[in-house]
């Protein structure tokens, strides 16, 4: 990324520009420090973890990663499999969906457009709560409790209506005259979505996926009430029962399995920062 | 991605209409065509959101525990709330705190270091990118985790404290700090607010501080008569979007509190006691009263935010 001096004064002092710097220096390693202690803690023993600021451990040990990956009766990796399935599947039916519904707000004329985009901006507002036991009572009499299901296939049906925005935003901005050729040449709206719409969106199709995939995995509220079956469990889950296990005896253990489970988000903003910083640039997303 | 310049005027929904391009070629306007792409949007309103917001909008005036079917009750679901409920008391003292302590502190950090960054700085994209991992990372339990150990009475914090001779409490544990640490670390994540002001702060025009400058405008007046007036709009969906999510807080005080909202109710978040109530007590009836307070407070806030920026919020044109 290029960063251009945004005034032309930029150089009229250069005590200005160090004690800039000197405070977000400071600033960063204060940030970072809570991070980085529970890194370092998850290398010693818990001992050591406790009246201590320092972030070096006495000695290297990675016991904590084997006995927290161990620790509950079911092995962590079954809880990393578990969210990394259904983050992944929620990907998928977030950005299909959306997508679709996307395209017939963006370019297919029909009637009662206009009055069924107002009310998917209309759902944005609406806050989860109001929904969420019904939905429950749903699930639990379609007997998806205890299964990934509902927290996958509501992805398929486009709730997440934040991403349609998202995507109809990106595809008013495609010049109409590339599918108003197709469709001269008899291209149908399919073809038209699949063939041209899709292959010239990735920058938001990837934007959508990114953070479809992060808030699934960070996801704990939904995980928490459909999920009580330690099989079932994510990793979020899975942590939080770490927690009530082990109380406060092995916290080297717990801070090795945190820092694993946010290794994927950590990987996520690795690769995708760009995607990510845009996303919410342009956007306006929360986190 | 597409250009910068677009950024955060698209943040805030744009109306519906586009081109007019439709009324010339009326091939794309196949009604069918357009209902089959909308079919699984639809299927999930109707199936998974306006059905279910009616359905718990139907139950809040009924009393429901999963197993017998519900009674339909009145209004005594919300009489009972509104005046002999300390428990809905403590959650809407506790949540209030919250957003009015964390938002405007969170957006005047994210503020400040925008500010700082908006200066052209070396090293910016690795400041930036510092600055909006916390946040990234959000939500995780291990942050909670993380958190509680911070301030439990021998973590980090005093562990640093100590190093000046100062004693400090167990923050966690102490009904009159538990709170504040939970408000530390929604300030903490003030990443995605400073990226938007950085977006915010790119859009105005180089040429009004050159000016402001020519006429010996000192930084400080410049701040107050160009940035800020300039940066309403911004400020005001960022503060809309952060309210709106505070209110919805729910794992860091799930967490730090192992459930129960303690020590004595001090991080009973709505949403909290919301969750309590439903999948605690299985009072489906009261919860769903209670989500549709919370659906009517967000509402009003939103809406007076609204109203109120006719006066603040700067406007071209």
């Amino acid at each position: 990324m290029t960063d251009v001096p945004f005034h032309g004064a930029a150089r009229s002092s250069v005590t200005r520009s160090v004690l800039i710097h000197a405070a977000l220096i400071v600033a960063s390693i204060l940030m970072l420090y809570p991070l980085l202690w529970m890194l370092s803690g998850s290398f010693r023993p818990s001992e050591e973890i406790f009246g201590s600021s320092s972030l070096i451990p006495s000695s290297i040990d990675i016991g904590a990663y084997w006995r927290g990956w161990n620790g509950l009766q079911v092995s962590f990796g079954t809880f990393f499999w578990n969210s990394f399935v259904i983050a992944v599947l929620s990907t998928i039916g977030n950005v299909m969906a959306c997508s679709l519904t996307a395209f017939a707000f963006a370019r297919l004329n029909f009637r009662g457009r206009n009055v069924w985009f107002a009310i998917m901006l209309g759902t944005l507002m609406l806050p989860y709560h109001v929904t969420l036991i019904p939905q429950y009572i749903l699930f639990l009499h379609l007997d998806w409790v205890n299964t990934w299901l509902p927290l996958v296939v509501p992805k398929f049906f486009a709730v997440d209506a934040f991403f349609i925005f998202l995507m109809v935003q990106f595809f008013r901005g495609i010049p109409r005259e590339l599918d108003e050729a197709a469709m001269m040449d008899g291209c149908s709206p399919w073809r038209i979505y699949w063939k041209i719409m899709l292959p010239l969106s990735t920058p938001v199709l990837a934007t959508a996926a990114i953070f479809s995939f992060l808030w699934t995995w960070e996801d704990f509220f939904g995980p928490l009430i459909y999920l009580n079956d330690i099989q079932t469990y994510t990793v979020q889950i899975g942590l939080r029962s770490f927690v009530d296990s082990t109380g406060s005896s092995d916290w080297s253990a717990l801070f090795a399995m945190s820092v694993l489970s946010l290794i994927p988000i950590f990987l996520v903003f690795l690769f995708f920062q760009r995607l990510l910083i845009e996303g919410i640039a342009t956007t306006g997303m929360k986190r | 991605m597409t250009s910068q310049t677009s950024s955060v005027g698209a943040a805030v929904p744009a109306g519906g209409r586009s081109a007019p391009a439709g009324r010339t070629r009326r091939a794309f306007g196949q009604t069918t065509a357009g209902y089959l792409f909308l079919a699984p949007w639809l299927i999930g309103f109707f199936g998974l959101t306006l059905g279910p917001a009616l359905a718990s909008l139907w139950l809040s005036f009924t009393n429901y525990d999963l197993l017998q079917s519900p009674t339909f009750i009145g209004t005594a679901n919300y009489v009972r709330i509104a005046t002999a409920d300390p428990k809905f008391a403590a959650a809407m003292k506790v949540t209030f705190l919250y957003v009015i302590l964390s938002v405007p502190l969170k957006l005047v950090f994210a503020l400040l270091v925008a500010m700082a960054f908006n200066r052209g700085i070396r090293g910016l994209p690795l400041y930036r990118a510092i600055f909006y991992l916390p946040s990234l990372l959000g939500t995780s339990v291990a942050i909670a985790v993380l958190w509680r150990q911070l301030f439990a009475a021998d973590g980090l914090v005093n562990a640093a404290l100590a190093n000046f001779g100062i004693i400090g409490p167990s923050w966690i544990s102490n009904p009159n700090y538990s709170l504040y640490t939970l408000v530390v670390l929604s300030v903490w994540q003030f990443g995605s607010p400073m990226i938007i002001f950085l977006a915010g702060l790119r859009q105005i025009p180089t040429d009004m501080y050159e000016a402001a400058s020519l006429d010996g405008a000192s930084r400080t007046r410049q701040f107050f008569k160009i940035t800020l007036p300039l940066l309403t709009p911004v400020i005001f969906f960022n503060f809309v979007i952060q309210t709106i999510d505070a209110f919805k807080a729910f794992t860091p005080a799930f967490i730090i509190s192992e459930g129960t909202g303690g020590p004595i109710n001090s991080t009973l978040f709505y949403t909290l006691y919301l969750y309590q109530e439903a999948f605690g007590f299985f009072r489906m009836g009261y919860a769903s009263a209670l989500a549709w307070i919370l659906v009517i407070i967000i509402a009003i806030f939103t809406a007076f935010s609204f109203l109120s920026a006719r006066y603040w919020v700067h406007y071209d044109d």
